[in-house]
């Protein structure tokens, strides 16, 4: 029973479901998740889009969370970036 | 040489007085075209509060320009601001190659579906056709 339980803890590969530890409660997230890519086009200007994806502290979110593809992750980074040195977006808020 | 789209974004110092920014504004237009650049469009934003201070101030007046050219009107643009007092902050984005990378990603895409949808057409039709014979 013990043996299953790790199997199903590190198929991080097989199903795409898997655990993520921090502290000391294991918090369960999805790999990929269909809906919610990102547009064809972009625009470091569209703070409201790119605010979903900036969390209260003003970090980026981390792929793990967001569920969205490694490419658009890349644009994504850029984008809020741009929109930072404008004063669009915090580079951190507390 | 090339023709390039570049967003130019400024922020100007929220204290002048609207005059003053609209001149300002005639003044990089003016300058866009002289150096041979084609300004595509003019968007005056307005006042937003800024995510964080610059130059102690917490707002800014945003203003966009969309600009043809070949990068030569942006480094003369991109000069000038600098030594700008009323401009607190400035950036460029060079925006043609995404926007094109962007069209061809829809172009395959609405290729894709409309393949799908002929293919599913036509199977549809193979099966009417099976179905009527059986019928017969």
């Amino acid at each position: 029973m013990a043996d299953q339980e790790m199997e199903v803890m590190n198929d991080r590969d097989g199903l795409g479901v898997g655990e993520d530890v921090i502290g000391d409660r294991p918090k369960r997230y999805q790999r990929r998740r269909s809906g919610n890519g990102l547009p064809d086009y972009l625009d470091w200007k569209n703070v409201d889009l790119l605010r979903n994806f900036v969390p209260e502290r003003g970090k980026i979110m981390p792929r793990r969370i967001s569920g969205i593809t490694a490419k658009d992750q890349r644009r994504l980074a850029k984008a809020i970036k741009r929109a930072r040195s404008m004063a669009m977006l915090p580079f951190v808020a507390d | 040489m090339a023709k390039r789209t570049y967003e130019v974004m400024y922020i100007v110092n929220p204290d002048t007085d609207a005059d003053k920014i609209e001149k300002l504004n005639e003044a990089v237009g003016k300058l866009i075209e002289k150096e041979g650049g084609e300004v595509v469009r003019m968007d005056d934003i307005g006042i937003r509060n800024l995510a964080y201070p610059i130059q102690k101030k917490t707002t800014g007046h945003y203003v966009l320009f969309e600009v043809d050219g070949s990068g030569q009107e942006i480094l003369e643009l991109e000069r000038r601001m600098r030594v700008n007092d009323l401009i607190i902050r400035f950036v460029t984005v060079r925006v043609d190659e995404d926007r094109k990378k962007a069209d061809k990603i829809r172009a395959k895409r609405d290729a894709r579906l409309e393949k799908r949808a002929s293919f599913r057409a036509s199977k549809n039709e193979q099966r009417d056709s099976a179905e009527e014979q059986a019928e017969g």
